[in-house]
């Protein structure tokens, strides 16, 4: 429990930031690039004059809303499927081939393409690419952890019992693997978090005037030297993320796969 | 069996070759059919979605007459089935089809995709040898306080996005201490002008893969050790380290290439961010052009390209892990 409170504490902190900000985020406070502490803007002035510490504090909900709907979509989809691909040996040899395709697609580019060949799909297409792109290993983990339950006694007999496989991935098998499901969206959350922020950065997702610490690393870097505070408020703000809610993950799943 | 006592038949040698020839041509017909379905996966979500690289690249006053005049240019008012025939049959020639612009994807790689595969190896090959490295440190004395150190320290950068590495590394190294340049300036050949120019993005890359590798390695490490014939070893009183090198390491080799084969796709995949950053004359300020034109055929031709180099660092895994196993019989 320690080790999932910094995770917990920073997610509260991003979601209720805006409350917080002393500023608005679209309006120029000080100069561009004004320094640290100048006109009220306690972290200074961003490429527009527009005030840091404002920006910074609206600039994580997104971020963090959307790995939140990423991972507990993948996750879902993953207890489902995982389960029946233990239950049903066909579908579990073509999610084992799937996630062996998907090796070779790293998800940045993956979610490059999606994004592009479906310019109107806005937040909707890069959420479908990042769960897709996410399931095949997600599946996987959940059909290694379901075989010792789906070989027990009381599953084949449901089995044998002419159960439903809906009836036996709901009820009879996923109820006993709770801490599995909770160990996979912890990992989960930690791809999502680097997926939805990289994209971020390459400017797929939230678009200017938005305040999104990955959009500011991009937007600010040119007046790095003038008023560093305007990049590396957003960049602490994503490794603590990344890094603390990875604590919490890997607290949550002793022996981990790779995501 | 007989055979093992008296001299193997004549025939005997050439027949194990044979054998080994055919495994490996049976490794090899498996990657190549994973990579072609990725191929066709990537042509089909390309179809699937709606919009197309002639309606992405009109300008304004093109009325529809231009834009059916650019997709038959083109090629986009073929039958599904044709386009992708043609796409696939001109692969392995290197034809990776023409950009929404119409220039051949090829000629616009050729350039930019050297510098992308020389920092990602470069990237690969620092992984490895750090990853290993402090593995084998933190596995030399289970529990110490390098191991623990080594541990934590892999575990807290495992998760970091590349570009934000890139970031702290730009302050500290170049703008603060001013050691190294944080910008890419290419020279009169296209590619970075300095080795100097290589090392940030090469750190930037690395880093999170060698605390993801470093893990492994400690693990397999670690797995190894329970191993009968490790215990062994270690009654007969063999210095730790030839333990580490003749009896753990080989065992563990398979688990570890698997490790560096998935960081082989992040490593390329965060090359896109990384290479932004550093102003790096690679395949990412390519993508970011083709981003802003909405140019599928050119991010299909980097993906297929992509998938390709990861299924040669696949293959080497496959062939570690047969050698392996045939230490092991």
């Amino acid at each position: 429990m320690r080790r999932l409170l910094p995770a917990l504490a920073l997610l509260l902190l991003a979601v209720a930031g805006p409350l917080l900000a002393p500023h608005p985020i679209d309006q120029p406070v000080t100069l561009p690039y004004g320094p640290a502490g100048t006109d009220g803007a306690l972290l200074g002035g961003d490429q527009l004059g527009r005030d840091v510490l404002s920006r910074l504090l609206h600039g994580g909900r997104d971020l963090v809303l959307s790995s939140l709907a990423v991972a507990a979509l993948v996750t879902a989809v993953a207890a489902v499927l995982g389960v029946a691909a233990a239950l049903k040996p066909a579908l579990g040899r073509f999610v084992e081939r799937a996630a062996e395709v998907f090796m070779l697609l790293p998800a940045v580019l993956g979610i490059l393409l999606v994004t592009l060949s479906w310019p109107d799909g806005g937040r909707l297409a890069l959420m479908t690419a990042a769960t897709a792109l996410g399931a095949p290993y997600a599946v996987r983990f959940m059909t290694a952890a379901a075989a010792p339950v789906v070989s027990t006694g009381y599953v084949e007999a449901a089995v044998a019992g002419g159960e439903r496989t809906w009836h036996l991935v709901l009820r009879d098998v996923l109820p006993n693997l709770r801490s599995t499901v909770l160990a996979l969206f912890g990992l989960r959350f930690v791809a999502a978090v680097y997926v939805v922020a990289t994209a971020a950065f390459l400017q797929i997702g939230p678009q200017p005037p938005a305040a999104d610490w990955a959009l500011m690393i991009r937007e600010n870097g040119p007046g790095i030297i003038l008023n560093p505070w305007a990049v590396l408020a957003p960049s602490i703000a994503v490794g603590l993320l990344a890094m603390t809610v990875n604590l919490a993950a890997h607290a949550l799943a002793p022996k981990v796969d790779r995501t | 069996m007989a055979g093992t006592l008296t001299t193997p038949p004549p025939g005997a040698l050439t027949r194990r070759s044979a054998a080994l020839l055919a495994s490996a041509a049976a490794l090899l017909a498996r990657r190549i059919a994973l990579l072609t379905a990725l191929l066709a996966l990537v042509f089909a979500v390309v179809e699937a979605l709606p919009g197309d690289a002639a309606d992405a690249t009109s300008e304004r006053g093109d009325d529809a007459g231009d834009v059916a005049r650019r997709r038959a240019l083109l090629g986009l008012d073929q039958p599904v089935a044709v386009r992708f025939l043609r796409w696939m049959a001109g692969l392995p020639t290197g034809d990776l089809g023409m950009s929404a612009r119409g220039e051949p994807v090829w000629r616009l790689l050729s350039g930019p995709l050297p510098n992308t595969l020389l920092l990602g190896g470069l990237a690969l090959a620092l992984t490895v040898l750090a990853a290993l490295g402090l593995g084998c440190r933190a596995a030399l004395r289970p529990g110490s306080t390098t191991d623990r150190v080594i541990s934590a320290s892999a575990t807290a950068v495992l998760a970091l996005p590349e570009f934000v590495i890139a970031v702290a590394l730009v302050l500290v190294l170049a703008l603060w201490a001013g050691v190294l340049p944080a910008a890419t300036t290419a020279g009169p050949d296209g590619a970075p002008a300095s080795w100097t120019m290589l090392v940030l993005p090469v750190l930037a890359l690395a880093i999170p893969q060698i605390g993801w590798n470093a893990r492994i390695v400690r693990g397999a490490l670690a797995d190894e050790a329970k191993a009968p014939h490790v215990a062994a070893a270690v009654l007969d009183g063999l210095p730790p380290r030839r333990i580490l090198t003749h009896h753990l390491l080989p065992g563990a080799l398979p688990a570890v290439a698997a490790g560096v084969a998935t960081s082989t796709g992040m490593l390329l995949g965060g090359a896109v961010a990384v290479e932004t950053i550093f102003n790096y004359p690679g395949v990412g300020a390519l993508l970011a052009g083709a981003v802003a034109d909405r140019d599928t055929p050119v991010i299909a031709g980097v993906v297929a390209l992509t998938g390709a180099a990861i299924t040669c660092v696949l293959l080497a895994a496959d062939a570690i892990r047969a050698w392996a196993a045939g230490i092991r019989r």
